[in-house]
């Protein structure tokens, strides 16, 4: 049985088994974007690993039995869960392919003590069920395969915090087993010396000629979580100009921890702290791959990106570490649209609209 | 286009009954119509709307005749809105005078069982002028041109000693004196009809360009003003036509080896000059084709009789012309980038397209389309009306003046911009009385003495500055055709707001980013067409807005910025087309802009900072 996957060899149609992270990497490689190189753990490992004895009865009994308006009857079945899953050993087939995986990418990139990050990749299409049913979780600066594996077993414990049983135990039993579809996606950290967030359309109205960009100093994790106001960045598609920009105060950045393990939130340089830290040509640069991630998909995107510190390997570069669509735009869009649109205007236009149908000029 | 009634605002402009007569101004309410006035005994009702200052089409205060071109154009406007289209929740516009200084006020329909039934009227007519454009636009040219050639036909009699005997002879019984009357009455009704005609496809014009503004909008609700403007506007529009003919006219004065006798100065020395040479008769004959109709362009827009013309004074296009010469001489290439400025339209039309989804389409190609069909005459009217047409009027009214001055009423041809339009008619009995009766009209005796007062007025007037609007703040400008038209939005309500309420101390200006791109440099204010002289290759022109005429300028300044104006306005046009930066609509800039100042004009957010003092 094969329970690693590597991104290169996925496209979007492989979501049901490495979820739809690694399915996206994969189809940005596709695509000719650059991403950071890194393998899914799949589905069907964490299916193997609770085919074990009777942990996959043990687990969802430990569920189904809740009474999801009582806190304590949940935490307890919180730590009776993750008691099961820390305690369970993973198979030997996982373990190995997943220690293969990880060698190959430390020798793919030169680097013996790789450090990647891993993350959740839900299976579900649904972004309630992702972030509800427990994942969404990340770990960041993961260095070994002992740590790796650690990663991945913490992955799947996450589906059982206590809010993630409290929301499963309401769901009808199909739907429940399907939330915990997970497979994990482990991926080469990028150094970050900037990261943040790129939309493909407005965030404000749903606009789809415009694109944000977030960036803070460090790795994107701060600007995902929220903890920093990033710089803000605004284009207009058409022509890729700037059309403003807002550079905020930025006095913290997450940078890979001192002990060479993990990420730790550390304060900014004081030069560094009222500067832009994105220059125009990388503004452009990450534009253009955006727009180009977005053609690809046929629909806005939401983007993790990254530009990477500049190495003996090679010059800063952008690389992106996700894409998802963007799916609340037409709802935005169409709530602008009620805001600006006055029922007055809106009384002659749609005559206009008639009565001007089908003229053309010659 | 605002709902102020029936609401508090917090915030209030000036309140029209509390302004001050300025320093040296008093008794300038005598220079106005009633009609026009914000009277006492109107109070509680003038007091409770929102007034908009007019100074798109109204930068100055009016001489007292002049007010005829305000009320026909608000007349035509208003006439075409309320009765003509019947456009469903938009009517005209009433209009008031407060110290010299046009000010409007919309009025709105609001009960949506009347906005109905206009809507259906609106649908009928507007539906024929939509389906039949090209064809009502073509007979549209034609009936201009037939009603500039019926004023010029207007003949001002002669009121010599005696009637001419033929008439006598032919038993006419109407006399002279009729005629007279008859003049004056056909001028003003021409006048009225010149202004229907220019009003008949505007708005509708207008109102296609809106429709695809707002399907734009709807999709792309941050879309720029200059993105849709770019995607509509024609490439070869007539206002760049007299200056295209000016270069024909350089290009030719080459061909013909002329160009030792160019000089600037006067355009009839060298005519007189020239025509002794074959070569010389065949450039004076190509200029007087250019001339009529191309050179009937204002120095200012139109609307007042001292705005005048190329034709009237050539002193500006000759100007141009030697310079011209000299750029052709050194091979500089003088054509527009026509090419790529179609290009680059066709490129954003193409981007925009290929956002939306495909259903929508449809939508956008039918909205865009109806847009260039009627832009040809949104763009064209302001030649043939307030170029065209206002440069014979005003000069038909100078040659009924001229009676006057010739029965020692005053001394001035032009004095008869500081007598109303009623007085002129009562001028004109006066006229008619001492002529009929042999006996001395009382004109001489009366007029001067007003005359010179008014003048004095006026130019008190000149010196104050008009608020931006009066009266309690709009809660929310919704109608678009107002925002589109006027260039009045929330964020402008707002900034004129703050502004009244300021430290003093602008640095920063805010207005609509007219046309793209960045340009710091000295700033030159220009008043008026004569401060044109003193404009220096590379300075940022600054004015209360700039008119068609000055196009050639275009070529020599680094930006542009005005009072007034929107994303079609002509310095956003010509700016967008010479590639320069321009900030329109600002409001204050040039009350608070200083020639000589470094100013910065950013083109792509709208706004101006004043950088340093020099």
């Amino acid at each position: 049985m094969t329970y690693i996957r590597h991104f290169r060899d996925l496209r979007l149609a492989d979501r049901p088994e490495v979820g739809g992270k690694c399915a996206s990497l994969g189809e940005l490689i596709h695509a000719g974007i650059e991403v950071p190189n890194g393998f899914a753990v799949t589905a069907s490992a964490f299916e193997a690993f609770r085919d074990q004895g009777t942990l996959r009865d043990d687990l969802k009994h430990i569920v189904r039995s809740v009474d999801p308006s009582r806190s304590s009857v949940l935490e307890a079945a919180h730590a009776a869960a993750s008691g099961l899953v820390a305690a369970t050993p993973i198979p030997h087939d996982v373990v190995d392919q997943i220690v293969a995986a990880y060698g190959e990418l430390c020798d793919l990139t030169g680097d013996e003590a790789l450090p990647v990050a891993v993350r959740s990749s839900g299976i579900s299409e649904d972004g309630a069920v992702t972030s509800f049913a427990g994942q969404q979780e990340t770990y960041l600066w993961v260095v070994g395969a002992r740590d790796v594996i650690d990663r991945v077993r913490a992955c799947w414990a996450s589906l059982y915090t206590p809010q993630a049983i409290a929301y499963r135990s309401q769901l009808p039993e199909e739907v429940a087993f399907e939330a915990t579809l997970i497979s994990v996606g482990v991926q080469a950290m990028v150094d970050a010396e900037v990261a943040g967030v790129a939309f493909t359309v407005s965030p404000r109205t749903g606009d789809r000629s415009v694109m944000a960009i977030n960036a803070s100093w460090g790795l994107g994790q701060a600007v995902v979580s929220g903890e920093v106001t990033p710089d803000e960045y605004w284009l207009s598609k058409v022509g890729l100009e700037v059309t403003s920009s807002t550079i905020a105060h930025k006095t913290m950045q997450c940078l890979p921890s001192s002990t060479g393990q993990g990420v730790t939130t550390v304060p900014v340089p004081d030069d560094q702290q009222d500067v832009a830290c994105l220059a125009p040509e990388s503004i452009r640069e990450l534009a253009e791959i955006a727009i180009r991630v977005e053609q690809h998909y046929g629909c806005p995107q939401d983007i993790e990106w990254a530009r990477a510190r500049a190495t003996s390997a090679g010059p800063a570069r952008i690389v992106l570490l996700q894409s998802r669509p963007e799916t609340s735009w037409k709802k935005r869009q169409a709530e602008s649209r009620a805001k600006t649109g006055s029922s007055a205007a809106a009384s002659y236009l749609s005559v206009i609209r008639n009565a001007g149908a089908g003229v053309r000029k010659a | 286009m605002t709902s102020s009634e029936g609401s508090t605002p917090a915030r209030r402009f000036p309140d029209p009954y509390s302004i001050a007569t300025p320093e040296g101004a008093q008794g300038w309410e005598d220079m106005y119509p009633y009609y026009n006035r914000f009277l006492e005994s109107r109070r509680d009702r003038d007091s409770a709307r929102t007034w908009f200052r007019n100074g798109m089409h109204f930068p100055e205060p009016m001489p007292p005749f002049d007010i005829v071109t305000s009320d026909s154009a608000f007349m035509s406007t208003g006439v075409m809105n309320t009765r003509v289209f019947a456009l469903p929740p938009a009517l005209g516009i009433d209009v008031r005078v407060l110290n010299g200084y046009v000010y409007m006020s919309a009025n709105g329909v609001e009960n949506p069982e009347e906005i109905g039934r206009r809507a259906e009227e609106f649908a009928v007519r507007v539906g024929y002028y939509y389906q039949n454009w090209p064809d009502i636009y073509a007979k549209w040219e034609a009936k201009v041109r037939a009603e500039i050639a019926k004023l010029q036909a207007i003949t001002i009699p002669e009121l010599g000693e005696f009637e001419p005997v033929a008439d006598v002879l032919a038993n006419r019984g109407v006399t002279s004196s009729n005629d007279f009357l008859v003049a004056y009455q056909a001028i003003l009704a021409s006048l009225d009809a010149a202004w229907n005609l220019h009003s008949e496809l505007l708005n509708m014009g207008y109102a296609a360009y809106l429709n695809f503004l707002m399907i734009l909008r709807g999709h792309f609700p941050e879309i720029s003003d200059q993105s849709v403007a770019k995607m509509v506007s024609g490439v070869e529009v007539l206002l760049f036509r007299p200056d295209d003919e000016l270069k024909k006219l350089a290009a030719l004065a080459i061909e013909l080896d002329l160009t030792g006798r160019f000089a600037s100065g006067r355009l009839d020395s060298l005519r007189a000059d020239l025509a002794e040479s074959g070569a010389g008769q065949q450039w004076n004959a190509a200029y007087d084709e250019s001339a009529d109709p191309w050179f009937n362009f204002s120095y200012g827009n139109g609307f007042y009789h001292h705005h005048r013309s190329w034709s009237d004074d050539p002193t500006f296009p000759l100007t141009i012309i030697v310079e011209y010469i000299g750029r052709l001489q050194n091979n500089e290439d003088l054509s527009r980038p026509l090419e790529a400025v179609s290009t680059e339209r066709d490129a954003v039309v193409d981007r925009y397209r290929s956002l939306l989804d495909a259903e929508d389409v449809q939508a956008f190609d039918e909205a865009l389309g109806l847009s260039r069909v009627v832009f040809p005459y949104v763009e064209n009217h302001n030649f043939f009306i307030e170029h065209w047409y206002m440069t014979k009027f005003w000069n038909k009214m100078r040659e009924l003046s001229e009676v006057f001055v010739r029965f020692g009423f005053f001394a001035n041809v032009d004095d008869i911009f500081f007598m109303r339009r009623a007085e002129v008619g009562d001028a004109l009995v006066d006229v008619q009385m001492s002529w009929c009766g042999g006996g001395q009209p009382l004109g001489p005796d009366y007029w001067p003495s007003i005359i010179e007062e008014r003048r004095r007025i006026h130019a008190a007037l000149k010196r104050w500055t008009p608020p931006p609007a009066l009266g309690p703040a709009p809660a929310e400008i919704v109608e678009p055709m107002t925002i589109m038209l006027w260039g009045i939005t929330d964020d402008q309500v707002k900034s004129w707001l703050d502004a009244q309420s300021g430290d003093g101390v602008v640095r920063v200006l805010s207005g609509f980013a007219g046309s793209p791109g960045v340009a710091e440099g000295p700033a030159r204010v220009v008043m008026s067409p004569g401060d044109l002289d003193f404009l220096v290759d590379g300075e940022i022109l600054v004015a209360p807005i700039t008119s068609p005429s000055w196009t050639p300028v275009f070529a020599r300044i680094k930006g542009a910025v005005s009072d007034i104006g929107g994303i079609m306005c002509h310095a956003s046009i010509v700016s967008r087309e010479y590639g320069l930066p321009a900030v329109v609509g600002t409001g204050t800039a040039t009350a608070t802009i200083k020639t000589g100042q470094i100013i910065r004009v950013d083109g792509d957010k709208g706004i101006v900072t004043i950088l340093s003092d020099s």
